[in-house]
């Protein structure tokens, strides 16, 4: 038979472990108040019997009758037993029937069976009893009928019971009720991934705002699912961008090859053509080539490869790399490094990431505009920002310029395959740093490298502190 | 006339690239599987190699370990369809003098392979020497004639790797690698530039021009006619 689901989670049977461990501390608990108590009643007892029994066996042997016969007088409880018996056991005086056989005289106490008989008639009482040898030969028996032990034994029992089973039930009640709730909760999530396995990626698990560890899983899950969905939207987008990036050149070179076909009159006029064509499938061939470059970026893992980068040798030697076409452009083209701290990354590609970003700049910018690249602090990271006069972008697609092939519509004409920030975006990753855009006058776009390591995009396996790239594009392309 | 080893499994590929190279005087051995390849490669015939990543049977890497293992120090040019950054440095590490990523232009390849076949002039003494223009690669001067050329670091790497390799095609891929020492190609016409600027301090207006820049393939340095 299969049990219910609440039985079956572990919150529920840790409940059942936990109530076990309280009854197994609890029992033996019980066992020796109850040891302890009877220890001490006893102790009463005897005490009494010993006294009597002394001053009885300290008068003169003729008065011994008497004085056993004083002492059971006053018993209104009939808790008082004595007799006296001659040393061939019969009974001489008091209300004992026999001289019990496993009472041994001048012992001491113990506790035994004896058949009290007297005005009442017969009845057999549980006893703590002494012997005692008079001089003359006779045995002397003082005892007094004993329930206590019983009385505490039943009170334990009783204490037991009222106790122990009621905390027991609570023990399951509670833990049924919280494997019920934990339950209905997993129902939830696991209902919940069952639908973002069947494709519905905008699913999301269920939060309840208090900061327990279930919570902070979830919204855990639901950060890896925002970036699951990401990619897979992104995914989805690119073969559309691929295609239509990759038609237009090849448009115009299907209509260029036409046209040179049915006019070329002259060598030089069909060589013409054919450059054109070669420059077009070339910038074809580009794009392939980018978009396969970032795949292989993308899919890297690799930072086993990451060494000390100095981002103001960096700078500078890209600033000295583009300050030519920048000057024959008409620009302003002003470079800032202050020397900082060394970073860990890919020398290679950080170049390429700030080269791309000085690049993009400087050809967006229309003729005697103005173009910064500056490397400052800010708070532990070092700030890479390439900044130009040019046209900039909408607030709204902010988000979109990191994605791949996306070129913004009022640029469509310049040169440029819209792929420079998308690869800047996966080196930014690859780095685990964060890639993001906004608006400024013109365009300011920005690579911030921290010192600090973050537990964000930090592999888990990677234990030291590791520098994190942020890179901010404002207004470009 | 040069020999050359074509190690490359594509028939339309080999073809067009025997052919260009028989236009230009070279005799071509071309082994289309990697075993012939192989064979080929360490009887160490030929006075340069292009071996294709992916073969057949064997891999071009392989093929080139194998060659250099057995004294063979003819150069070899790389060709690959794979172009990241890190299957580039395994194919110089494992032998290759140079790597081609595919697709590539015709004339990229031919300059690469003459670039390999004519090394560097070796410099006697610190002094490099084209015609009327010297470098001393020691004092750092520039001097064409009696003029003075004032250059800035990059254009002395510049002027200094194409006086090493005068008369040669060098082609805008060729420059950005080995003088900038750059692994990604430029969206702007960077190189271009570069050398626009070289040029101005080298060809002065009443000078006759030394730098030649071949259309859509690069520049030539040489002596003035």
């Amino acid at each position: 038979m299969r049990l219910p689901d609440f039985l079956r989670t572990t919150t529920f049977r840790w409940t059942l472990a936990v109530s076990a461990a309280f009854a197994v501390c609890i029992v033996p608990m019980f066992g020796l108040v109850y040891w302890q108590t009877s220890g001490y009643a006893t102790a009463m007892v005897d005490r009494l019997d010993t006294d009597e029994v002394n001053t009885i066996k300290d008068a003169t042997p003729a008065r011994a009758v008497d004085e056993l016969d004083r002492h059971l007088r006053v018993d209104p409880l009939r808790v008082k037993l004595g007799g006296l018996f001659s040393p061939g056991g019969e009974r001489i005086a008091g209300n004992i029937e026999s001289l019990p056989p496993a009472l041994a005289a001048d012992g001491a106490a113990q506790t035994v069976s004896l058949m009290r008989i007297d005005s009442a008639g017969r009845e057999d009482q549980f006893a703590r009893a002494i012997a005692r040898r008079l001089p003359d030969g006779r045995t002397l028996v003082i005892a007094r009928k004993f329930d206590d032990l019983r009385r505490i034994e039943a009170s334990v029992r009783n204490a037991l019971a009222i106790g122990l089973i009621p905390a027991l039930c609570l023990g399951l009640a509670v833990g049924t009720l919280l494997s019920v709730r934990a339950q209905r909760r997993l129902d939830e999530v696991t209902g919940k991934i069952r639908r973002i396995m069947a494709g519905n990626l905008r699913e999301r698990l269920p939060t309840r705002g208090v900061n327990d560890p279930f919570d902070r899983q979830a919204v855990l899950v639901n950060g890896m699912l925002d970036e699951i969905q990401t990619l897979v939207e992104n995914l989805a987008g690119v073969g559309d961008d691929i295609a239509h990036d990759l038609r237009t050149p090849l448009t115009r070179l299907r209509v260029s090859l036409e046209r040179a076909r049915q006019r070329a009159g002259s060598l030089d006029e069909l060589r013409t053509s054919v450059d054109q064509a070669i420059a077009r499938l070339d910038q074809s061939l580009a794009i392939i080539t980018a978009l396969l470059r970032i795949g292989a970026i993308e899919q890297s893992r690799r930072q086993a490869g990451f060494a000390a980068v100095d981002l103001a040798d960096l700078v500078r030697e890209v600033g000295e790399l583009y300050e030519p076409i920048a000057e024959d452009k008409g620009l302003v083209f002003a470079i800032e490094a202050k020397d900082m701290p060394a970073v860990r990354g890919d020398r290679d590609l950080l170049f390429e990431s700030v080269a791309n970003l000085v690049d993009n700049a400087v050809k967006f910018t229309p003729a005697g505009g103005r173009v910064d690249v500056t490397l400052f602090g800010r708070g532990d990271d070092a700030v890479v920002r390439v900044r130009d006069s040019g046209p900039g972008i909408d607030a709204k697609e902010h988000d979109l310029v990191g994605r791949r092939f996306y070129r913004l519509d009022k640029s469509r004409g310049s040169p440029g395959l819209g792929l420079g920030l998308s690869l800047v975006n996966a080196i930014a990753k690859l780095h685990g740093f964060r890639f993001s855009i906004s608006r400024g006058p013109g365009c300011v776009a920005e690579i911030a490298a921290s010192r600090q390591s973050r537990e964000n995009g930090a592999p888990p396996h990677e234990a030291r502190p590791r520098d994190r790239v942020e890179a901010e594009a404002h207004g470009c392309m | 006339m040069p020999r050359l080893l074509l190690i490359e499994d594509d028939r339309e590929t080999a073809g067009e690239i025997m052919a260009e190279l028989a236009d230009r005087g070279y005799e071509v051995d071309w082994a289309a599987s990697g075993i012939d390849g192989l064979d080929k490669a360490r009887a160490g015939t030929a006075d340069v190699m292009v071996v294709d990543r992916l073969l057949p049977e064997v891999d071009g890497l392989t093929i080139i370990e194998a060659a250099r293992q057995e004294q063979v120090r003819t150069p070899v040019l790389v060709l690959s369809a794979l172009g990241a950054v890190d299957e580039r440095v395994r194919g110089l590490r494992a032998g290759g003098d140079d790597y081609l990523t595919k697709p590539f232009a015709i004339a990229e390849l031919v300059a690469r392979i003459e670039a390999l076949l004519r090394r560097p002039a070796e410099t006697l003494g610190t002094v490099l020497r084209v015609g009327p223009l010297e470098l001393d690669l020691l004092t750092r001067n520039a001097t064409r004639g009696n003029r003075t050329i004032a250059l800035l670091p990059r254009e002395f790497r510049l002027l200094e790797y194409m006086m090493r390799r005068k008369d040669q095609l060098l082609t805008r891929a060729m420059l950005f690698e080995e003088v900038w020492n750059y692994k990604f190609v430029p969206q702007s016409n960077l190189v271009d530039v570069h050398i626009g600027r070289l040029r101005r301090k080298v060809d002065q207006a009443n000078e006759p021009p030394m730098i030649r820049s071949i259309r859509g393939e690069g520049f030539i340095l040489h002596a003035p006619a």
